[in-house]
């Protein structure tokens, strides 16, 4: 576990989700604007009231909540999905929280003292916060659950690759913990704010696996009543719980007495379970369904971008034919129509977006953007490029080689192969053929290992920080024997490495500003991928549900501040 | 004698079968590309080191070569250990067992309602002198048979969940939440059946017995229910089962539109991610289920056929 760099993941195949209440659509204007350096620290941000308690809640009732998929296991820490970061808020807390600006923020950890060297933190604990089995979490719990992450038996993939930077704890005392890194990483804290990394109790960690997997135990403001998989998930408030983080604004324990999740798969009983009331809330509004909820008089659709990197619609293999030619690739940019793929994907409720970095990560510089669509330029760049012949199919030629390439995609049957359908049409209007490949998600891990590829579909990764770029196409993170990365473009550009290396290595965010930027306008050159439209999150609710705020870390949930105006059980 | 040496073969028989499927299962699993290691780790979305890949391959054995697995496998079959699930945490016992009693529930519901409807319908239409009952009834029996069961399905949806609701949409319990998955997955069924068992009845009430019975002074409902149905049920007997089986194995796609937990969606779940003992562990359960199930239709259909010639 020595270098890796770590982050978080969104599932790549996935239909998503989210949505937000973008003020209108898509922003086409921007996408054609020079890159040109950004200086802001946001390109966009909700109202504060989204993320902090307004004013008091009634206690009582059962909220009933429908979601798209089961995890399988409530063992977060091992779960390399998305799906379950808004449970993570019901069970576990955190030794830190972001504010909405991605600033870090206590949590079970009252303060920290980071050496200017960057590789010790000394984390200084808050007193008297219990797991709900009753054991004390202090300096020795955090540094179990730590420990247990970086444990590669712990099968703890994706939360050890983010912390992969961390060396050892000391407990200094009760409530005293001294991390070590073995190298500045300017992202730790941000990470350990994400849900994934909740703090379970060592007695549970220690305990059989699959009682961890079915009933963990953790410090947070719900406890397990019962998890029927496939079927839902019952929580029980606990009620001596007082220690939810500060930044948002409540004390003592949640109002809900109970939460009953229920797994809805499909989107239309979804939709109609939401309006039937039979549920209060739903995790996955489906985007279909976006309008109809909007105009129910009932119902708040909640539509979030999630932080991190955008959904792209297809990612090139830079190593190999067509795609290693970087004028292929800009020209795949420019003829790729994203508000027109966005429309027809998120109804009205995606935002396309040509940048590297979605609107609310911090760092991000909205006006840096892959270029398009402009699909004459797309051409004349090929002409140049000596792509000029065309076979009698219409195909560009150079010589022998013909301008075609195939594009792997997970074969999940869900939204997004629209998106693959929609980008083929487009590569024809420049004389690419491209054609499609589906497969399993075991053998799409296969292809990547062997970097048997041309072109990936579409994905996206989602972490809390924009050190998500280094996770993505960092050289380090190209798959190799010792790590499976993420970075499935396998761009290694010098220059881009560099500069994440440098982002990472500080913590000045005038500094960080500058290198990120830098960072996002290198790969608009590079183009190793076609960001398409923003990665959201689209909850729907009834009006009777108040008080809801948003977690600054997944745009989710966070329901220990939520009550209901009429409450029932 | 005879009977114990009959169960004796079929027994062994049966145990081939199991063994078969679970063979075919286990070698298509492991063949079909894919490192399963990456799969327990988090599949393409993981970021494990080797070291981790490592691990996880000694733990669960994958670091041997195939016909060692295979064989460990065996032995912990045959000693009842169905193995952990990669993907759950949990034995896989225990994940079939979570699932198996809302399957059961639904197939018997379901089963029955249908087998209930096709000998109701049936009776009802078959060789009437107003050839357009028949004629109408087949034309509806086409139309459900034809029909995807999630369009049935979303049609029930929006009929009786949303636009009239009088059922709950997802996952309820009591009755109220198995009403709409049961009609689902029963109406095709029934229309099966009705086709084919009003196909033997028309036969059966050509036949010179029944129009003895006829002369006997029988009622029309007396003939049908009392003679003709009893010479169709060795038929209806074997259809029956086999529905049984089949809906034992899970009826995944009902399952999902109506959000039910069950074993079809358990195995759908474990091939995507590439869980091994629990695909396996499904497969032994619903090739057990057809061999129970055929084991009884031929017990149930000599017992038939005995009474049939006493009759």
């Amino acid at each position: 576990m020595k270098a890796r760099p770590g982050l978080c993941l969104a599932g790549s195949a996935f239909a998503l989700l989210l949505a937000a209440r973008l003020p209108g659509a898509p922003a086409a204007g921007d996408e054609k604007r020079p890159a040109a350096m950004s200086t802001a620290v946001h390109a966009f941000t909700y109202p504060h009231a989204d993320y902090v308690e307004t004013g008091r809640g009634r206690s009582g009732g059962t909220l009933h909540i429908s979601v798209a998929s089961d995890t399988g296991t409530l063992d977060l820490q091992t779960i390399a999905a998305t799906n379950p970061k808004w449970l993570g808020r019901l069970l576990f807390d955190n030794l830190v929280y972001l504010d909405e600006h991605g600033a870090i923020t206590p949590w079970i950890a009252e303060r920290w003292d980071i050496s200017a060297d960057g590789l010790t933190y000394v984390f200084h604990l808050r007193d008297g916060v219990t797991f709900s089995d009753g054991t004390p979490l202090d300096a020795a719990a955090v540094k179990a659950n730590l420990d247990r992450i970086v444990d590669p038996a712990s099968h703890t993939a994706m939360t050890a690759a983010y912390i992969a930077p961390y060396a050892r704890s000391r407990v200094v005392d009760r409530r005293t913990l001294e991390v070590t890194l073995s190298r500045p990483y300017s992202a730790f804290l941000n990470v350990l704010a994400q849900s994934w990394f909740g703090l379970v109790s060592p007695r549970s960690l220690a305990g059989p696996k699959a009682v961890l997997a079915t009933r963990p135990v953790g410090s947070g403001p719900f406890i397990v009543a019962s998890y029927r998989r496939q079927s839902g998930i019952t929580f029980v408030r606990r009620p001596d719980y007082r220690w939810a983080p500060p930044y948002i604004g409540h004390a003592g324990p949640a109002y809900l007495d109970r939460i009953a999740v229920t797994f809805v798969p499909e989107a239309l009983p979804r939709y109609v379970s939401l309006v039937s009331g039979q549920f209060d809330l739903t995790i996955d509004a489906p985007p279909q369904n976006a309008a109809a909820i909007r105009a129910n008089p009932d119902l708040v659709l909640g539509n979030r971008i999630n932080l991190g990197n955008p959904t792209r619609a297809i990612t090139f293999n830079t190593t190999l034919p067509p795609f290693n030619e970087l004028a292929v690739r800009q020209a795949f940019a420019l003829a790729i129509d994203r508000a027109a793929i966005t429309r027809a994907n998120g109804f009205g409720e995606y935002r396309p977006t040509g940048a590297f970095l979605s609107a609310i990560t911090p760092h991000a510089a909205p006006g840096i953007v892959a270029p398009g669509p402009d699909v004459a330029a797309a051409n004349r760049l090929l002409d140049k490029a000596g792509w000029a012949a065309r076979d009698a199919d219409g195909v560009r030629r150079r010589g022998a080689q013909r301008l075609q390439a195939t594009l792997v995609q997970v074969d999940a049957g869900t939204a997004l192969s629209p998106i693959v359908v929609a980008i083929q049409a487009d590569a024809r209007k420049i004389g690419l053929r491209l054609d499609i490949r589906q497969v399993t998600a075991p053998q799409l891990t296969q292809i990547r290992a062997r970097n048997a590829y041309q072109a990936l579909g579409p994905g996206y990764w989602h972490t809390n920080t924009p050190d998500g770029l280094y996770i993505v196409y960092h050289g380090q993170n190209i798959a190799n024997p010792r790590f499976t990365g993420q970075n499935t473009s396998r761009i290694a550009d010098p220059q881009l490495d560099s500069l994440l290396n440098q982002a990472r290595a500080t913590r000045d965010p005038a500094r960080q500003d500058r290198l990120y930027a830098a960072a996002q306008a290198r790969l608009a050159v590079l183009v190793p991928a076609v960001p398409l439209f923003e990665n959201h999150t689209l909850v729907a609710y009834h009006r009777h549900l108040r008080g809801m705020v948003y977690d600054t870390s997944h745009n989710m949930p966070f329901l220990t501040t939520a009550w209901l105006s009429e409450p029932r059980s | 004698m005879m009977i114990l040496r009959f169960l004796a073969r079929r027994l062994a028989l049966g145990l081939a079968v199991l063994w078969a499927a679970a063979t075919l299962t286990f070698a298509m699993m492991n063949l079909t590309g894919g490192d399963t290691a990456v799969a327990i780790l988090g599949g393409p979305d993981a970021m494990p080191t080797a070291e981790a890949l490592a691990k996880v391959r000694a733990e669960y054995g994958l670091d041997q070569p195939l016909w060692r697995q295979y064989g460990d496998w065996l032995w912990r079959l045959v000693h009842g250990d169905l193995g952990q699930s990669y993907r759950l945490r949990i034995p896989v016992s225990t994940a079939i067992a979570e699932q198996i009693w809302p399957t059961v529930k639904l197939a018997l519901l379901a089963g029955s309602l249908g087998v209930a409807l096709a000998i109701a319908v049936a009776l009802a239409t078959a060789n009437r002198k107003a050839r357009w009952i028949a004629a109408t009834a087949s034309v509806v029996e086409l139309v459900l048979i034809s029909m995807p069961s999630f369009v049935l399905g979303i049609a029930f949806l929006l009929v009786f969940a949303f636009y009239w609701p009088v059922f709950p949409v997802a996952d309820a319990p009591g009755l109220a939440g198995l009403a709409l998955p049961v009609i689902t997955l029963a109406l095709p069924i029934a229309a099966t059946l009705s086709q084919i068992l009003r196909a033997e009845l028309e036969l059966v009430l050509e036949q010179p017995f029944i129009l003895t019975a006829r002369a006997r002074g029988l009622s029309d409902a007396g003939v049908r229910l009392g003679h003709a149905l009893r010479h169709t049920l060795s038929q209806l007997l074997t259809l029956s089962g086999l529905v049984f089986a089949a809906l034992l194995g899970g009826a995944a796609v009902t399952e999902s539109l109506f959000s039910r937990p069950g074993i079809g969606r358990l195995l759908i779940d474990a091939t995507t991610a590439t869980d091994v003992p629990v695909v396996v562990g499904v497969t032994i359960v619903t090739a057990l289920a057809y061999v129970l199930s055929s084991l009884v239709v031929d017990l149930a259909s000599a017992l038939v056929d005995l009474r049939t010639a006493s009759a």
